[in-house]
């Protein structure tokens, strides 16, 4: 094997990713956001890059759930929010006048901390946004529900009672059922608030294993107290600090060699 | 960076951890550095006993390879490192390796010069010895001098002992051609062994001085980040100078 085909194959197998090479989904320029007079993001300038996941970490308090809420606009339900700056959607202007929030919502999807499925069957679970969209052809939704299922890991496991309460499931399969039912609209974005904080390490690394493999089709942005899993599932890592954005890097780099001194204290666990 | 950085984790317990490794690593290199210094003797003064300390200390270099292993392994198991504290498990392990193969560099010498007194003839007056001194010497400085890069986390001599590896390898070349000279001239089957013999000395030598710029070169890693085993010297030389 030439020297040449060498380093080809050996990039192929672990290749060092670089921002400048992303697609990118979602662009965030001169971010600001307050809760009234109080200001929770500072001037956050980053590109998102498609089909990556990016991981948000850092200290309690830091901005990083805030930010990630107004990917999908959740903070408009804040009264006392105010935002400024920038933010598109494959060019789209997320929070122009003329933005439709439920269609933008649907564009980009959201799973939260907690498990939260309706008290409903697993089947009307994850068909539920597309009945809301006025979708009710039975095959369309059958369809649907068996791929959004197989693409949560969950089919095998629930293909038998799709017509029993989703509330008798387990909370690592509640989890991945709300993960189903986010996909099942194919939004172009994943936002995932801490999904394993509540779960056990098996479930937690079936979800992990289950992030990897949705990224193929969809952008996943993931906001994680756990630093190990930032470093498990994803691709580039931002790391925050009181409202500001410190660094933000491909994850190899920035578990190995941080090159602010407050990101290496905080992912080491030094005193800053 | 310096080395109270790896003492100040909110874990006390990765902070004993991170002592302890670096003070395995040097406490490995002290054993290396002995192991050379009675090589050393050994050459000079044909002093067989001397020699055979050398292959005695090996044994305490092996174990001491497999002690920061099972350390590296444990912290990697228990803490998962991130940032400059994965960057010194990962190097101690490679340091390790590195001080391990001189190790057996050495005894490698070590048994050619146990050979030569066992035969009552000296190393000295064999071709090439004062090349092999001039190896010999090089090999403990370099060490020494590493090993004080390792301690105190600096790189500023990286480029010194890139120097002394490069004028080694000329060194090596020198002492082969005598030898070789030497080899051509004698059909004796027992002196051409010997010299077979020392050959192979020298050539472990030089080893010893490729194994010590490793080790700098792992140095340069902790420290910054950066791996520069494929650069060249201007490169190199750049790097070390940029903040």
């Amino acid at each position: 094997m030439s020297e040449q085909n060498l380093t080809i194959s050996m990039d192929r197998d672990n290749r060092q990713l670089k921002l400048a090479d992303e697609k990118i989904a979602i662009q965030v320029k001169d971010w600001n956001l307050f809760y009234g007079k109080k200001q929770a993001l500072q001037n956050i300038t980053m590109d998102l890059p498609e089909n990556r996941v990016t991981a948000f970490i850092g200290p309690s308090g830091c901005g990083k759930s805030t930010l990630l809420r107004c990917f999908n606009r959740m903070n408009d339900l804040i009264d006392i929010v105010r935002v400024e700056g920038d933010m598109t959607l494959h060019g789209d202007d997320m929070y122009s006048k003329d933005m439709d929030v439920a269609a933008l919502r649907r564009r980009v999807g959201m799973v939260f901390q907690k498990p939260n499925p309706f008290p409903k069957s697993i089947y009307e679970n994850v068909c539920y946004g597309l009945r809301l969209q006025g979708i009710s052809d039975k095959q369309i939704l059958d369809e649907t529900v068996e791929w959004a299922l197989k693409g949560a890991g969950l089919w095998e496991e629930v293909k038998d009672r799709l017509n029993e309460n989703a509330l008798g499931m387990s909370g690592g399969q509640q989890q991945r059922l709300c993960i189903a039912r986010a996909i099942a609209i194919k939004p172009e974005v994943l936002l995932l608030d801490e999904p394993t904080s509540a779960l056990d390490p098996i479930s937690t690394l079936a979800i992990e294993e289950l992030i990897f493999e949705l990224k193929k089709d969809f952008t996943i942005l993931i906001v994680t107290h756990n630093m190990q899993q930032a470093a498990r599932v994803s691709d580039y890592t931002a790391f925050m600090y009181m409202g500001d954005l410190i660094e933000y890097t491909d994850t190899d780099s920035l578990f190995t060699n941080p090159q602010v001194k407050r990101t290496e204290d905080y992912i080491t666990g030094r005193y800053g | 960076m310096n080395r109270d950085e790896f003492n100040n984790h909110i874990s006390e317990q990765l902070n004993r951890n991170l002592e302890g490794l670096f003070n395995q690593v040097l406490e490995m290199g002290g054993i290396v550095e002995q192991q050379l210094a009675d090589l050393n003797q050994a050459l000079e003064n044909n002093d067989e006993e001397k020699a055979h300390n050398v292959l005695t200390l090996d044994k305490l270099i092996n174990r001491e390879e497999m002690e920061i292993d099972r350390l590296c392994a444990a912290v990697l198991a228990r803490q998962q490192p991130t940032a400059s504290d994965l960057r010194l498990i990962v190097m101690a392990i490679r340091i390790a390796v590195d001080l391990e193969r001189m190790g057996d560099e050495a005894v490698k010498i070590a048994n050619m010069a146990i050979a030569q007194c066992k035969d009552d003839g000296s190393c000295s007056s064999l071709p090439a010895f004062d090349y092999l001194k001039q190896l010999m010497a090089a090999s403990s400085d370099m060490l020494k001098t590493t090993l004080n890069g390792f301690s105190r986390l600096d790189t500023s001599k990286t480029m010194e002992i890139y120097h002394e590896e490069e004028r080694m390898d000329e060194v090596l070349k020198l002492a082969s051609q005598e030898i070789q000279e030497k080899l051509a001239e004698t059909n004796d089957v027992e002196t051409v062994d010997i010299y077979i013999k020392m050959l192979l000395a020298i050539r472990a030598a030089e080893r010893i001085t490729d194994h010590s710029l490793n080790i700098a070169e792992s140095v340069v890693y902790l420290v910054r980040g950066k791996d520069v085993r494929q650069m060249d010297e201007q490169a190199l030389a750049k790097f070390l100078q940029s903040e």
